[in-house]
């Protein structure tokens, strides 16, 4: 019983000591989720050290040492694996051998052996996908207590003569086991305690740039400039609560919010040399305050003492600067160091993004040029001719073509807008058709089957007139017979379904200009609705080709 | 009076032609059709002098058509089209004139004094055509066009020419004389021509005659005339 109370006093100078390890820096790397080889040397160090104060924190026992030797072993094998429990029981073991005594040598392979029970457990956990009760205390103890019972057989096996080494075991055995398993359960509590105040910090630190990110997401996708960027400086002075905030681009301060606002005006150019050369030489700025100050160009009474300065990149370029400042009587917070890199690194992908945003509605716009610039000249001539021809006949029917033609060229050249309606884009197709009836007269019938309901709903403008187009180039003026041409718009489920059909059956994969047109139309809606929504074309030959139109049932979103 | 065939697809665009033509007088319109196979029909049998085509037409274009005319026969040919910013040096080149649609009248007027000077120097047309490489066969609405390649010979007879296939045949309004100029088709008889990849055996007889079975087992008669040529093409 008394060497009960001796080991786990024992024992508690030994937890103080690992409570102190858990505040030191060696204990970072148990923070992470993996452990690296360097993590790994580091802890073979502290555990073998651990193992080695427990053979001195000792009692001499019978020409032998009950010890907390275990602990060290067994939790560097659980935590680190078979490797490093082997390693540091090895190194524990090797210690204790040269120590002497007749449980020398039973001693330095048990303790050996333990490691590896800790280094076992750890690859059980780890194939069973449960990895995080390595951490666990009760485990912990379950396995020490193994260890050190397995050590005392060890003991009973290989130390002669066998009447002391049972006469050993039964003096050090339950103390040894109860007063390790303690300790190694007690030594991982206070390492889970200490690990999961860091995941703690971890989760505010993610917490607060999660909620920058959401908060500054779209903002910047409406351009660089002081407007925006204001808005920028306003959130992150307010997640952050630094003292100031500034934003500049490449010349000029775009935003400034916070202390010393007064005279950093937004506007005016960028007056600190150290934001110049920042920008010049493409690099992060840190004046901590302490060793380093920021000094104001611009007053002698600004209160600003400290800052980071981050450059903003968009494809390798810097395009300005993003500044976290701290009055002279405030510490800058290392968190707020990792955080004003994070968001720097936050507003150059935005950047790029908005950047990405502009060409690409720049593409839409050269898209649309292009397909109202496709109007066929062919489609014009023949119209004029039949116009013409019909002159002689009807004059009425001629005047009524002509104002067709009229409309549907002011259509093409007027709507600048991505979206119309299905009724304005059918208005479209509409004096085209009638052209073209006219034009063909007998050999094109035009059949329409459009549910009113769906008059209103908003479609990317020039979605139906080059697929009309191409039913007519190409399909029923190939035709010798009759050519009928079928429009139909129809709602199914939550999708909006248009059928353009024709009887000719002559549609080809094309990567002409009729081909382009088809596409454009295609990822036109694709961009504006998404992937799931589109063209789609089914075509029998010598029969029939239908282009199929899906949009959202909703219509497009303006 | 110049005899003149228009072919157009679109009905008014031949209507207005028709009517420029007859104001600027001193043509009489034989006829006017609406595709290639039907003109060739309308040529072969009304022997115009001129024929105002259209390029762009269904199934066989106007450039398509020039090539299946008979050389003895062939008209001038003007060619109208609303717009072809590529193929109008090829209209230079290749036939008498060009009009673009509309149509302008002092335009027609041009084209016809060139016109009229060509038929009183009595010039014949010419206009390089290539190869046939579809034969239209069939009419109305529904016209086929075979391969010559699949083609096993061609028959004439009273009721017209017929190109006859392995697994059937069809009636073609094209000459046995372009057929044989303007394809690998070889002639071995008076009516008829033969494709030498599907002779199965020429099989000499009296007389200096002979007769040919195919490869599906027609018989086809071979004339003294065209024995000896028929021989050289197979090289014996």
């Amino acid at each position: 019983m008394k060497l009960i109370f001796a080991l786990l006093q024992q024992m508690s100078v030994f937890l103080v000591i690992a409570y102190l390890f858990t505040k030191s820096p060696a204990f970072r790397p148990l923070t992470g989720e993996t452990l690296r080889v360097r993590h790994k040397v580091l802890l073979y160090f502290v555990f073998s050290a651990f193992s080695i104060l427990g053979t001195y924190f000792g009692l001499p026992v019978q020409d032998a040492i009950a010890n907390t030797r275990a602990i060290g072993a067994v939790l560097a094998g659980l935590i680190g694996g078979p490797l490093l429990g082997t390693a540091v029981g090895l190194t524990g073991g090797l210690h204790r051998y040269t120590l002497g005594g007749f449980t020398a040598f039973s001693c330095g392979v048990s303790t050996t052996v333990e490691g590896l029970v800790g280094g076992l457990a750890h690859l059980y956990l780890l194939r069973k996908g449960k990895s995080e009760q390595v951490f666990s205390p009760a485990l912990a103890l379950g396995i020490t207590f193994l260890a050190e019972a397995m050590q005392m057989l060890i003991i009973l096996l290989l130390s002669r003569p066998f009447a002391s080494a049972l006469a050993l075991v039964e003096v050090i055995a339950l103390p040894m086991m109860l007063a390790n398993a303690a300790g190694a359960a007690l030594f991982i509590s206070i390492m889970r305690d200490q690990k999961s105040m860091y995941d703690k910090v971890g989760a505010i630190f993610s917490g607060k740039a999660l909620k920058i990110a959401e908060r500054t997401l779209g903002i910047l996708v409406q351009g660089f400039n002081q407007k925006t960027a204001e808005a920028m400086a306003r959130i992150i002075h307010d997640e952050t609560g630094v003292g100031a905030v500034g934003i500049t681009d490449r010349e000029k301060i775009l935003a400034f919010i916070g202390a010393g606002a007064d005279h950093h005006c937004p506007g005016t150019p960028i007056s600190a040399e150290i934001t110049r050369r920042a920008i010049r030489e493409n690099r992060v700025f840190y004046a901590d305050g302490v060793r380093e100050h920021f000094t104001c160009p611009l007053s002698a009474t600004c209160p600003l003492d400290s800052v980071l300065l981050v450059p903003l990149h968009v494809d390798n370029e810097v395009v300005g600067t993003i500044m976290l400042f701290e009055p002279k009587h405030k510490l800058f917070l290392n968190l707020n160091k990792t955080l004003g890199e994070g968001i720097a690194n936050l507003l150059s992908a935005q950047l790029l993004r908005s950047r990405y945003e502009m060409q690409k509605s720049l593409l839409v716009q050269s898209e649309l040029k292009l397909i109202r610039a496709q109007v066929n000249p062919h489609f014009l001539f023949n119209a004029l001719n039949t116009i013409i021809a019909i002159l002689r006949k009807d004059a009425d029917r001629a005047r009524e073509l002509l104002l067709h033609l009229s409309n549907f060229f002011r259509k093409n050249l007027k709507r600048s807008c991505d979206l119309a309606t299905l009724e304005e884009e059918l208005d479209h197709v509409n004096s085209y058709l009638k052209i073209e009836k006219a034009r063909f007269e007998d050999r094109l019938q035009v059949e329409t089957a459009v549910d009113p309901t769906l008059l209103p709903l908003k479609i990317p403008i020039f979605t139906l007139q080059p697929l009309i187009e191409n039913a007519i180039k190409h399909g029923v003026s190939g035709l010798l017979g009759q050519g009928v041409v079928r429009l139909s718009a129809r709602q199914a489920g939550d999708e909006v379904v248009i059928d353009v059909e024709d009887n000719a059956g002559a549609f080809r994969e094309e990567a002409g200009r009729d081909g382009l047109g088809m596409a454009m139309v295609d990822k036109r809606i694709k961009n504006l609705c998404g992937n799931r929504y589109g063209l789609t074309v089914t075509c029998a030959p010598q029969e029939l080709t239908r282009v199929t139109v899906t949009l959202p049932a909703e219509g497009v979103a303006p | 009076m110049i005899r003149a065939l228009i072919v157009d697809d679109e009905l008014h665009a031949r209507e207005e032609l028709a009517a420029l033509l007859r104001d600027v007088g001193g043509c009489e319109i034989v006829a006017a059709c609406a595709n290639a196979v039907e003109a060739i029909k309308l040529i072969n049998r009304q022997r115009p002098d001129v024929l105002f085509l259209d390029v762009q037409m269904p199934v066989l274009g106007g450039f398509e058509l020039l090539g299946m005319i008979d050389q003895e026969i062939m008209p001038h040919v003007v060619f109208v089209t609303a717009f072809d910013e590529y193929a109008l040096k090829a209209f230079e080149e290749k036939t008498l004139d060009y009009l673009l649609k509309p149509v302008e009248r002092g335009r027609l007027e041009k084209t016809f004094d060139k016109l009229q000077g060509l038929l009183n120097r009595g010039e014949p047309p010419f206009y390089a055509a290539p190869p046939i490489v579809r034969i239209p066969c069939g009419g109305g609405s529904r016209v086929k066009l075979i391969n010559p390649r699949e083609v096993e010979h061609v028959r004439s007879d009273l009721s017209g020419v017929h190109i006859v296939l392995p697994q059937g045949e069809c009636y073609t309004e094209l000459t046995l004389r372009v057929l044989e100029e303007r394809t690998a088709l070889v002639r071995c008889h008076r009516q008829y021509l033969v494709n030498a990849d599907h002779i199965d055996e020429i099989h000499l007889l009296e007389h200096g005659l002979a007769e040919i079975r195919t490869r599906a087992g027609h018989l086809l008669p071979v004339s003294r005339r065209y024995l000896k040529s028929l021989k050289d093409s197979f090289g014996f």
